[in-house]
């Protein structure tokens, strides 16, 4: 549903309601409102509306049969109400897409509850195994989610490839998530001594410290009390700090497809064809390897100390290539 | 004045009570809240119409004898599904993976709400799967079996199309190209403006068409170049997250100080570059010349600092 006529969303939701009241016959007010996002006075706003609505000639006994008072609904809908409706093709996509992730984080049960309900799903809209969603599965994972989920403390062997070093650090594990493509886990450092977003595939070794740590509430706020949060899933994997430099690099039609998947900060067309993209480089190891695999199709324009970055990183690698093996 | 959700409310209310078309006439008689004649009342009635069927409730004309000719209905397959018979945990199974799972947009919830499933709040989202606008028409043509028409890196393309899949980060539509007689598999944000879908079952393929076998696992396989076996050194620091994610079958060596060769079957020597130079300074194409030889020129093109268009 791209488009929220008022109205036309108004009547969704109601109708959303009336299904729901169909096959429960009563409901609190403030669960109902609750579930479908609604404050209680719109809600019964609506309530009192559909309680008009029904058939002609709009005799009582015509009208839908609903009470509503300040605690409690009551309805006699009838069955039709309560049957389930046609989904839009967005809807339908997006339901079974939820589905198949979830089938896809390894360690779901093929045969659970979850599988049953998404087979009858796709019966009913034809699908049977037309869409297919691959998570990966990277070596740590699923010590690292069985960790978060213990609320136990590791000491986590990583690979940062904006520094290139390889660390040992104590984290506490808080959450483990999955963004375009890769899996990350979220946890405070105690190196960095802040909330830190690691590459599940860059981990290189888990070992438990014996400790264990506070799980973090449903808005992702620690239950202690503390003032760190686990940040959502959709947050930008990476954020530039306050003291990354913003580069300036004018890109031809080849290279696009690469800078396209990169966090950018803004993109404008040059007058002599090519595009000009702002990054925020917080690593220099970071930025020279893109400069490396852009090559020829790339220019820095600014900053000056960066602008040779491309070419230096060049002559290193092919230091390597012309020193044998 | 009835208030429009009213009217809307009452409209699919009688037109889904009787299976056959009504003139408009008939409608405004028994729905209240239209205007009383002509042109006002056609607009009133079309724009309820639009504001239904952007919410998923699609009203027929069909014809019907009478002075109108025309007359109107929500066909009961149109709005209702056959009954899912879900039981309780699996209700509750796919609240959880609608909760879990951010598309970017509420169609998930609206699906819930359509089934009469409600999502109860509290569940932190644990995966983004970057979706796009095209793959809710894509999936309908996946469905249906339904041809597919779009424009790809300046190509029009006819696909019958097998299977959507989302991988690494990107979504794909593997399919039979119809022009080309063979499998192809294209990156759904690289198809370019709105596909054109055609009739159910417009999509035909051979028997022999395998949609698991046609998309290629890395992405140095997703080209159509003569299919090349590249060696890779890869050194010790970086060795094992190589090779948990090309896999151990394609080690060919491991020396001494934990470094390892590795040996990709490659049909797209610019998707490997791009991830050989990704790796920096800790690894190096060893073979065959023919592509260690390009990674050279591309090294030598990228030290020159031209901006020409030098390599390939």
């Amino acid at each position: 549903m791209p488009q929220r006529a008022e109205a036309g969303y108004r009547l969704h939701r109601l109708l959303a309601v009336l299904t729901w009241l169909a096959r429960q016959g009563r409901a609190p007010v403030s669960e109902l409102a609750d579930r479908f996002g609604l404050s209680p006075d719109e809600l019964i706003a609506d309530l009192e509306l559909a309680a008009c609505c029904g058939l002609p000639p709009y005799t009582p006994d015509q009208l839908m049969e609903i009470m509503v008072d300040d605690e409690e609904v009551v309805a006699n809908l009838g069955p039709e109400l309560a049957r389930p409706r046609r989904l839009t093709a967005a809807e339908g996509f997006a339901l079974v897409t939820a589905a198949r992730a979830i089938e896809a984080v390894p360690g779901t049960d093929p045969d659970g509850s979850l599988a049953r309900g998404l087979e009858k799903l796709e019966t009913v809209l034809g699908d049977r195994g037309r869409l297919r969603i691959d998570l990966g599965e990277p070596p740590f994972l699923a010590e690292l989610r069985q960790a978060t989920e213990d609320g136990a403390q590791i000491e986590l062997g990583y690979y940062s490839a904006s520094s290139d070093e390889e660390s040992l650090r104590v984290v506490d594990p808080l959450n483990v998530v999955t963004l375009d493509g890769r899996w990350y886990l979220d946890g405070y450092c105690h190196r960095a001594g802040d909330m830190r977003r690691f590459r599940v595939d860059r981990v290189l070794s888990v070992t438990a410290t014996g400790k264990t740590v506070p799980h973090p509430g449903p808005d992702g706020a620690a239950e202690d009390g503390s003032e760190h949060r686990t940040p959502d899933v959709g947050e930008a994997a990476f954020v530039p700090g306050p003291d990354a430099t913003v580069a300036r690099v004018a890109v031809d039609d080849a290279a696009l497809w690469l800078v396209d998947a990169l966090p950018h900060l803004d993109i404008d067309p040059l007058p002599d064809g090519r595009t000009v993209i702002g990054l925020a480089v917080a690593s220099t190891v970071w930025f020279d390897r893109l400069l490396l695999r852009l090559g020829p199709h790339a220019e820095v324009l600014d900053p000056p100390e960066l602008m040779a970055s491309g070419r230096q990183a060049a002559l290193r690698l092919l230091a390597r290539y012309q020193g044998g093996h | 004045m009835v208030d429009r959700l009213e009217r809307l409310t009452d409209l699919v209310l009688v037109l889904l009570r009787d299976e056959r078309p009504k003139p408009l006439r008939e409608i405004a008689a028994e729905v209240p809240g239209y205007p009383a004649e002509g042109e006002a009342r056609r607009q009133a009635f079309e724009r309820d119409k639009r504001t239904l069927r952007a919410g998923g409730v699609e009203i027929t004309a069909s014809p019907i004898d009478g002075p109108e000719q025309v007359g109107y209905l929500i066909r009961p397959d149109d709005f209702y599904l056959p009954d899912l018979d879900l039981t309780p945990d699996e209700q509750a199974a796919l609240n959880l993976a609608v909760a879990g799972v951010h598309l970017g947009d509420p169609s998930g919830r609206d699906a819930l709400w359509r089934l009469g499933l409600p999502a109860s709040a509290g569940v932190r989202p644990f995966a983004d799967l970057a979706a796009l606008p095209a793959l809710p028409v894509l999936y309908d043509a996946v469905r249906h079996r339904a041809t597919v028409t779009f424009d790809y890196r300046g190509d029009r393309r006819h696909v019958a199309p097998a299977l959507l899949r989302f991988r690494g980060g990107w979504w794909y539509m593997v399919g039979f190209d119809l022009d080309k007689e063979a499998s192809r598999t294209f990156r759904v944000d690289r198809m370019d403006g709105e596909a054109t879908v055609g009739e159910p079952g417009s999509a035909v393929v051979p028997d022999s068409f395998d949609p698991a076998a046609a998309h290629p696992e890395e992405t140095w396989r997703m080209g159509e170049e003569e299919a090349v076996s590249v060696d890779v050194l890869v050194d010790a620091g970086l060795a094992p997250l190589v090779v948990a994610e090309v896999g151990q079958s394609t080690v060919r060596q491991r020396r001494d100080d934990g470094a390892v060769v590795v040996r990709l079957e490659v049909t797209n020597v610019a998707m490997l570059r791009s991830w050989v130079l990704e790796l920096g300074e800790h690894a190096e194409v060893l073979g065959p010349e023919s592509v260690r030889g390009a990674m050279v020129s591309w090294l030598e093109a990228t030290a020159a600092g031209t901006t020409e268009r030098a390599v390939d």
